[in-house]
């Protein structure tokens, strides 16, 4: 396949394909190139991923993971809710968008319970009333807000229903 | 413009060549071919009003009207059935009929066979469009059909194989066409993938359980899906370009090389990509890393068939201004060459983490579907119409039309999946200062695309209303009066019809 080959030489199968005339031109060497640098990227990086560097998907998640212990320490898993003024403040749009259809303006409960009193029927901790609205109670119909609101403006939610209690 | 050309005869049909004297002059079935070429018509029509509605249906669910057999679930099936297996399927057999036995200068073997692939076939279509709109399906995506379906697949290809290769057995010429060699690869390749994915133990009529479980059905599952993309909608279609773009062009293959060496690396790797669908899934790190480079080999491989294509058209390109054979061929290949480069790239791990599971992938499957497999097919079938009709084309300014509504139809199309699978992949992964989901609720990011969804769907029908106007046209030229010199058996007659 050299530059020798003659360009626009018909191979004369012709008659052997209802007269189609067929051209036996070189590779284009652009292509072969491409071709080749496929294959050598190929050999080199499943050589590199699996014997030279040893990655894997759950190393890579677990890097990840790490990365995110150190850039949000206090966002990862477990850390006590401390209920703030501030949080509360963020905390009372939240609960006017998506509580007051069940639980009522002032919290004094609709279709959902009080809030203001001193009944906290799936437990009165500041984790416990975040765990309440992460997980929703389905047998009563209050949906899973985790997913929905996310883990920090569930905070916030619990903060301000705490702000209110006893108004 | 080569000398060598100059040696060509224009259009030179078969039928338009004296015949070898010893030789009896062959008498091929046309009749099987029109036959053929009506059903991909009708089912080309069927099958993308099917996607149309689906599409209207992502874009306001309220489309399904409520009935149970039209919703979303049941008619995604059964559009890509009617499109994959019925409308390309029947353009393969179409196309491969016609060109089989000129190329190989003898009729079918068994005209028999050929009627038995025909009804099969249709009969097949026929079982599946009311079958799956009763939700009867395996689950199993471009396999849903249920086991007696699959059992009468299995045995109509073997009867339309046993026909293909009696006819080679038979032949005329001692040499194959590359076109042949590519429908050889069709008609190996899907039997071996449909059974293989498709064993399973019947438990009733109409249900059964596969023979593999977990990870490998998901992986025998993927290594059928990704090659009934190669085997169904890339190698007969790659024939079909090798025999009718360089007689449409009138001009010669540009490389009997290229196409040797991009047929054989095309059929060797394709068949090891299935895993590129599985990427950060169960499956061993080793077989996804072999799905992801495989892939990334098929790009120069896919782009060969590209290549060979374009140019061909050397010398062709003032006719690709007027001719709209030559559009559609062009704009198919083109497609082909840009989904192949957009294939392998989706491939790679980090990319795929960004699209996977995304509109992107729709987008990419249509850019392939309707861009090559649908425009390379409208080309076959315009070509074909005059030819075996022996009549002009009734509006040949209608297929230009067409042309420029399927075109418009595909940009809508694959720009707004782009676009709504890029809203898809970042929004899921966006993180907010705090490091949790910036975008926590699947709801508010399904809502984020609707504007993408009624931008597929006015694309989809745009490509839908060009099919329905090539239909009407072949109707008024099948009604139509014979062309030209009529008492003629010379075929040249349809040739100017088109330009």
């Amino acid at each position: 396949m050299g530059k020798s080959i003659q360009r626009d030489q018909v191979t004369g199968h012709a008659d052997e394909a209802d007269g189609i005339e067929e051209y036996d031109n070189p590779l284009p060497d652009w292509w072969l190139g491409l071709f080749w640098f496929t294959i050598i990227f190929a050999i080199g990086y499943t050589l590199h991923y699996h014997f030279i560097a040893h990655r894997s998907p759950q190393k890579e998640l677990a890097a990840e993971l790490a990365a995110a212990r150190v850039q949000w320490p206090e966002g990862v898993a477990g850390a006590a809710f401390v209920p703030t003024h501030e949080l509360a403040e963020k905390g009372e749009a939240i609960f006017k968008t998506n509580c007051v259809p069940c639980h009522g303006e002032d919290l004094h409960g609709k279709i959902g319970p009080n809030l203001t009193d001193d009944v906290w029927i799936h437990g009165g901790r500041p984790d416990d009333i975040v765990r309440t609205i992460t997980n929703g109670v389905q047998a009563k119909g209050m949906p899973t807000w985790g997913p929905i609101l996310g883990p920090e403006r569930v905070k916030e939610v619990a903060a301000y229903v705490i702000s209110e209690h006893g108004k | 413009m080569p000398q060598t050309v100059e040696t060509l005869a224009p259009a030179r049909d078969a039928e338009s060549l004296p015949p070898p004297p010893p030789v009896a002059p062959p008498v091929y079935d046309d009749a099987i071919v029109r036959l053929f070429f009506g059903a991909t018509v009708l089912w080309a029509v069927v099958g993308m009003l099917a996607g149309a509605t689906i599409a209207l249906e992502l874009a306001w669910w309220k489309a399904n009207l409520g009935i149970p057999y039209l919703t979303f679930g049941r008619l995604r099936p059964l559009h890509t059935n009617a499109v994959i297996f019925a409308f390309a399927g029947n353009v393969c057999f179409t196309g491969i009929y016609y060109s089989l036995q000129r190329l190989l200068k003898v009729r079918m073997w068994s005209d028999t066979l050929s009627r038995f692939h025909f009804w099969g076939w249709q009969g097949i279509i026929v079982a599946a469009a009311i079958t799956l709109p009763l939700g009867l399906t395996q689950s199993k995506e471009y396999a849903e059909l249920i086991w007696p379906i699959d059992l009468a697949i299995a045995v109509v290809w073997v009867a339309f194989a046993a026909n293909f290769f009696g006819t080679i057995a038979i032949r005329k010429v001692d040499h194959l066409y590359v076109a042949i060699w590519f429908y050889m690869s069709f008609v190996i390749a899907i039997p071996i993938l449909h059974i293989v994915n498709n064993l399973a133990v019947p438990a009733t009529m109409v249900r059964s359980y596969p023979v593999y479980a977990g990870m490998t059905d998901a992986l025998v599952q993927w290594w059928y899906g990704h090659n009934a993309v190669g085997f169904f909608l890339t190698t007969p279609f790659l024939g079909l370009m090798y025999y009718f773009l360089p007689r449409a062009a009138e001009r010669p293959v540009y490389s009997y090389r290229l196409s040797i060496v991009h047929f054989w690396s095309l059929v060797f790797l394709y068949i090891w990509v299935g895993p590129h669908h599985l990427l950060y899934s169960a499956l061993p790190d080793w077989a996804q890393t072999l799905g992801m480079v495989f892939s990334l080999m098929l790009l120069a491989p896919s782009w060969g068939g590209m290549l060979n294509g374009l140019l061909t058209l050397r010398g062709a390109w003032d006719r690709v201004r007027t001719d709209p054979v030559l559009k559609f061929m062009v704009v198919a290949v083109s497609f082909y060459g840009m989904s192949t480069f957009e294939g392998p790239m989706m491939s790679i791990r980090a990319v795929n983490g960004l699209s996977h599971f995304t509109n992107w992938v729709i987008g990419h499957v249509h850019s392939g579907a309707l861009g090559w497999v649908g425009m390379i097919s409208f080309a076959v079938l315009y070509w074909l119409a005059p030819r075996l009709w022996d009549r002009p084309l009734a509006r040949p300014g209608w297929a230009t039309t067409h042309f420029w509504l399927a075109t418009i139809g595909i940009v809508l199309y694959t720009v707004s999946m782009w676009a709504a699978g890029l809203t898809e992949g970042l929004t899921w992964r966006a993180l907010d200062g705090a490091g949790q989901l910036k975008y926590a609720s699947w709801v508010e990011i399904v809502a984020q695309l609707r504007p993408f969804y009624w931008l597929r769907f006015a694309g989809g029908t745009l490509y839908l209303l060009g099919a329905i106007l090539m239909a009407v046209n072949f109707i008024l030229t099948v009604r139509g009066a014979r062309g030209g010199a009529s008492a003629a058996p010379a075929k040249t007659a349809a040739e100017p019809a088109l330009a």
